[in-house]
C-alpha cells in the first residue's frame, strides 16, 4: 500500500492575494451572518490562505490522488492571528505539506492526513497576520 | 469585554442557526473553488450514503465557532487562536448551535481560554479551543 509521506515538505508556489470586499460581504453572508465593511471575518483566513498559497483544492485533491467524489473530509483546522484580516487588503502567502499519515480505523477504514500550513502577511511585514494550519481527511479504499 | 466579568465556567451566549441553507452552500463552493459535489448535488450525497441533503461545506462550520468567540470576546481583533475539530457532518435544512465555556482564565497574561462544541440537529459536529484577549 503506497503512502504519500513523500510529499512532506513540499511547498506550495506562494504568492500574493488581495482580499475582495465584495468577497468578504459573500462569505458573511454565505454564512448567514452580517457583513462587516470593516473587519473581514477571521475565518477568511482560511480562504487567503488557499488562495494566496497558489493552490486549490483540486491541486492538494491531485497530489494526493484523490477525486472530487471520493469523500474527502475536513478534519482539524488551526488559525492563529497577530492582527485582523481586512476586506481590500493584500497579503503574501507562503505555505507547505507539513505531515501526511496513513491511518486506520474500524469505522473509517483506512485513510490519510495531510497536514498543510500556510503564513499571510501584509507585504513587509516580519511577522504574520494569521497562520493557517489545516488536516484534510482522505479515504482509501483497501489496497489504493 | 471586561477582564473580570470573565471566570471560569462563564457560558457563552449560543450561537444558532435555525436551518442551515442549501443555498448558500452553492455561494460558498464557488468562492472556495471547491468541486466536492457533496456540497450542491444531492445525487452524489445519496451515492456516498450521505442522504438526500448536501453538506455543508467545512468552512461555513468554521465560521459559526469562530463567530460565537468573537462575539464573546467583543471583537474580531480580540482573538489570537482557534482549533478545531471537524467530527461529523452538518447537513442542509438542520439547526446548528454553538456553545462554549470559558475554561482557563489569565488574567497576568490577559487571555482566556474558550472550550467551544457545535450540534447539528444534536449530533456533535465540530469541537475546539479558542484563546481570546480580555478587555482593559
Amino acid at each position: 500500500m503506497e503512502g504519500y509521506e513523500h510529499l512532506v515538505g513540499h511547498r506550495f508556489p506562494g504568492g500574493t492575494y488581495t482580499l475582495p470586499g465584495w468577497l468578504s460581504w459573500l462569505w458573511a453572508d454565505a454564512a448567514q451572518l452580517p457583513p462587516d465593511d470593516d473587519a473581514a471575518h477571521p475565518a477568511l483566513a482560511y480562504l487567503v490562505a488557499m488562495q494566496g498559497a497558489g493552490v486549490s483544492i483540486q491541486d492538494i485533491f491531485d497530489l494526493m490522488d484523490a477525486t472530487a467524489d471520493s469523500g474527502v473530509m475536513f478534519g482539524e483546522c488551526q488559525l492563529d492571528y497577530h492582527g485582523i484580516m481586512r476586506p481590500g487588503a493584500t497579503y503574501e502567502c507562503d505555505g507547505e505539506i507539513i505531515e501526511v499519515q496513513r491511518k486506520s480505523g474500524r469505522r473509517a477504514g483506512v485513510f490519510d492526513k495531510l497536514s498543510f500550513r500556510v503564513g499571510l502577511r501584509e507585504p513587509g511585514a516580519a511577522e504574520p497576520v494569521a497562520v493557517c494550519t489545516n488536516t484534510w481527511i482522505f479515504p482509501r479504499a483497501a489496497g489504493s | 469585554m471586561a477582564a473580570r466579568e470573565i471566570s471560569v465556567g462563564q457560558q457563552l451566549e449560543p450561537l444558532v442557526i435555525e436551518s442551515v441553507d442549501p443555498a448558500r452552500m452553492k455561494t460558498m463552493a464557488a468562492i472556495l473553488q471547491d468541486p466536492n459535489p457533496i456540497h450542491y448535488d444531492t445525487a452524489v450525497t445519496q451515492a456516498l450514503g450521505l442522504g438526500d441533503k448536501p453538506v455543508n461545506q467545512g468552512p461555513i462550520n468554521l465560521t459559526w465557532l469562530i463567530e460565537s468567540a468573537v462575539r464573546f470576546a467583543g471583537g474580531p481583533e480580540r482573538l489570537v487562536s482557534v482549533k478545531i475539530r471537524f467530527l461529523g457532518n452538518v447537513f442542509g435544512g438542520e439547526r446548528f448551535e454553538c456553545t462554549g465555556t470559558v475554561g482557563a482564565v489569565d488574567h497576568d497574561a490577559g487571555v482566556a481560554e474558550l472550550e467551544l462544541s457545535a450540534t447539528s440537529d444534536g449530533r456533535p459536529v465540530l469541537g475546539g479551543v479558542a484563546v481570546v484577549t480580555l478587555g482593559s
